[in-house]
């Protein structure tokens, strides 16, 4: 039966994958520059490449809340500040009041969750634009850090230099059959599995449940999702929730990244999170959206400093220009193939 | 029947409650500190006399983000946001201290540092700007591309631009007219205020005394209707825009002049939110469609005010935003639609009863 398996082939070129293809094509062109120009120096070794998920967990995994709440049509210009204010009450919790990180963490969570439910509910209830709610929510949690120290704790407690421990070295069988760590030493660490299982459990609830395909209905058109009896109050305050556990998660993992917490740390993180997610494919009029594209873009967004240190020789404010010049590229591609698609459906319909 | 319509759109408006709000903050900074509202006259020590005092200083220090804010007021009012002014608050300083130090081997006698003609550093500057202005309408109105990711481009790029202009280098400059613009004063009024005060006479001309201002109205409430009326929606955009890039220049050379620095990392962080937020707190609606030029003025004093009012607390600067964010979160809450309408509603019934009672 041809048909049917014609079928899983078209879906494979639905326009909305395009976009993930056009990171994963360009992310491939920018690693093979690299390999070529500085593959004598080590750009290809599976360190390098394990460095740029454990260097960018804590923007990734905030990247998979952003991801849903920029597919529903908002935006969160909170997550830096929010992960700034737990990386803050973990190391003030542990080191000035002598508590158990868990209980700092736990009441990180309580904060960052609430925070995220109040404004997903000024957002739903109060018809308080998202732009305007979340910066409110980054000013309010910015001040709380700052009003708890302005100085920068560093946080020295077995249990966090334990977790930041946690490393499975890469190993390989040598000549006598023996398992020996591969050259030069790659590791994966917690923060990258966390962020790897962020992404997955993100991509199960965006495709699988029925949360999901709320969360993508309300960012196609609101109205229609209305109509339709779909719970939208529910899903929106619960999506800015969700956003606000991933922001805490990022800080943790900032936390275990760095070892302390600072009230400027993550200033304008927010926006690197952002354009990682447009860059993955993400549209931010809502509606069109995956997962593996905002790990994709994660992943482009980290090759850019990559290259650049290795290169040595360029400045770091290069990194910004390009990444610039990535954002513009993307947007402009995403500009193509919402006109492409909209053509198409507009011939579809005369021809009908 | 008449007076009490009228107190009603007068209570409807968001600009009523905006001033209301700002009459309150300063009626609790002088409950404080009783001089938080002295003006006196100073003079300097070569002789000049100026202006001195809490609310002088606040519309001296809000300037730049009034200034920056006429643009976006219309770039909202378009249904828009651009949040690059920061950035480009970074461009125009690095642009004009690079021509101040053109050369930092030619100085021949202290205090003249400026090699090129002092044109250079005012004209260049806004020129850059406005060209970058135009970037983002061309982005935003020709390719029809969403404001906040449009705009994200430059704020990404812009400051690493400013940091190439000045090859990552922080100079500073004694050059006495440039240092005029953001320190000097005319009869006692700091400059600051004077330019922001043409800049806004010229803004509200230009938007009332032409059709300029009805058409962005036209465009923010509805843009197919616009469109079909025969407006250019995308002109109309484009000029929005091209005019916040000028402003931001201009904010930036007020900044680096007050600075007498370039500074690519910290110059006009964190404008683009208290632009937005001046413009909304002002009484536009992020949505789009109408909106205040003055109110947007009141919204900014309202932020500078904030900023004052804790620094006479007392409260480490960083944590001003906590409080900002409180006192923004009432106001927004106070502004936002479903309690608007509710408050409406009680008058409405409240009315209808003295009604009732006055016939009975």
């Amino acid at each position: 039966m041809p048909e049917i398996r014609s079928k899983p082939f078209r879906r494979l070129f639905k326009p909305n994958y395009l976009m993930v293809y056009a990171t994963l094509g360009i992310f491939l062109l920018l690693y093979l520059f690299g390999a070529i120009m500085y593959g004598k120096i080590g750009f290809t070794s599976i360190r390098t490449f394990l460095l740029l998920f454990s260097d960018n967990a804590y923007i990734g995994i905030s990247a998979v809340g952003m991801t849903m709440v920029l597919i529903t049509g908002g935006i969160d210009l909170s997550v830096g500040a929010v992960a700034s204010l737990t990386g803050m009450i973990i190391a003030y919790g542990t080191t000035v009041m002598g508590l158990h990180p868990l209980l700092c963490f736990a009441f990180a969570l309580l904060v960052g969750v609430g925070l995220g439910l109040l404004m997903g509910a000024c957002v739903q209830y109060l018809n308080v634009p998202p732009f305007i709610t979340t910066l409110t929510g980054m000013f309010l949690a910015r001040g709380v850090t700052s009003l708890i120290s302005r100085e920068s704790i560093s946080i020295k407690h077995p249990m966090i230099d334990a977790l930041a421990g946690i490393k499975f070295y890469l190993k390989w069988p040598n000549a006598a059959g023996e398992w020996v760590k591969i050259k030069p030493v790659a590791s994966i660490d917690l923060n990258t599995i966390v962020f790897l299982l962020m992404i997955i459990i993100g991509a199960i609830i965006l495709q699988k449940t029925r949360f999901g395909r709320n969360v993508y209905a309300i960012g196609g058109s609101v109205q229609s999702a209305t109509l339709m009896g779909l719970p939208v109050a529910r899903t929106k305050v619960l999506v800015y929730g969700f956003n606000g556990l991933c922001s805490v998660l990022a800080g943790i993992a900032y936390v275990l990244y760095v070892k302390s917490g600072w009230n400027l740390a993550l200033s304008g993180a927010e926006l690197d999170v952002i354009s990682s997610c447009v860059i993955g494919g993400v549209m931010l009029s809502g509606g069109v959206g995956y997962m593996w594209g905002t790990l994709l873009g994660v992943l482009l967004k980290a090759t850019i400093p990559a290259i650049i240190t290795f290169n040595g020789t360029m400045n770091s404010w290069w990194a910004k220009i390009f990444t610039g010049v990535l954002l513009l590229l993307f947007i402009i591609i995403q500009r193509a193939v919402v006109a492409s698609s909209s053509r198409t459906a507009r011939k579809a319909e005369t021809a009908s | 029947m008449k007076r009490g319509l009228k107190w009603d759109t007068i209570l409807r408006s968001k600009l009523f409650w905006a001033v209301v709000a700002e009459f309150l903050i300063l009626l609790v900074g002088f409950i404080i500190r009783p001089d938080f509202l002295n003006i006196q006259i100073r003079t300097l020590e070569d002789g000049t006399r100026v202006l001195f005092g809490t609310p002088i200083d606040i519309l001296n220090r809000s300037s730049e983000i009034t200034i920056i804010a006429m643009g976006m007021t219309l770039v909202i009012a378009l249904g828009g946001t651009d949040i690059s002014v920061g950035a480009l608050v970074a461009v125009s300083g690095a642009i004009a201290l690079k021509f101040l130090r053109w050369d930092v081997l030619e100085y021949t006698t202290p205090g003249d540092y400026s090699v090129m003609p002092f044109v250079y550093v005012l004209v260049v500057p806004l020129v850059v700007c406005t060209l970058m202005g135009l970037f983002n309408g061309t982005l935003v109105a020709r390719l029809k591309i969403q404001p906040i990711i449009a705009t994200l481009i430059l704020m990404v790029a812009g400051r690493g631009i400013a940091q190439i202009v000045t090859d990552g280098k922080q100079f500073t400059t004694q050059y006495a007219p440039f240092k005029f613009i953001g320190n000097g004063s005319i009869l006692g009024i700091p400059l600051p205020i004077i330019i922001t005060f043409v800049v806004v006479a010229a803004m509200v001309v230009f938007v009332r005394k032409t059709s300029y201002g009805m058409f962005v109205e036209a465009v923010g409430i509805n843009p197919n209707a616009s469109r079909v009326s025969g407006i250019r929606s995308a002109v109309i955009i484009m000029i929005a825009y091209v005019l916040t890039g000028l402003l931001s220049g201009i904010s930036g050379l007020i900044y680096s002049s007050r600075i007498i620095s370039n500074d690519s990392n910290n110059a006009g962080l964190g404008y683009e939110m208290d632009a937005i937020l001046a413009v909304v707190l002002g009484g536009t609606s992020m949505t789009g469609g109408k909106f205040t030029l003055v109110g947007t003025v009141v919204g900014s004093i309202i932020i500078r005010t904030i900023t004052t009012l804790v620094f006479y607390f007392g409260i480490v600067s960083e944590a001003i935003m906590a409080f900002k964010a409180l006192i923004i979160a009432g106001v927004i809450v106070l502004q936002s639609e479903p309690v608007r309408r509710a408050i409406a509603r009680r008058r409405e019934k409240r009315h209808i009863n003295l009604g009732g009672e006055l016939h009975a």
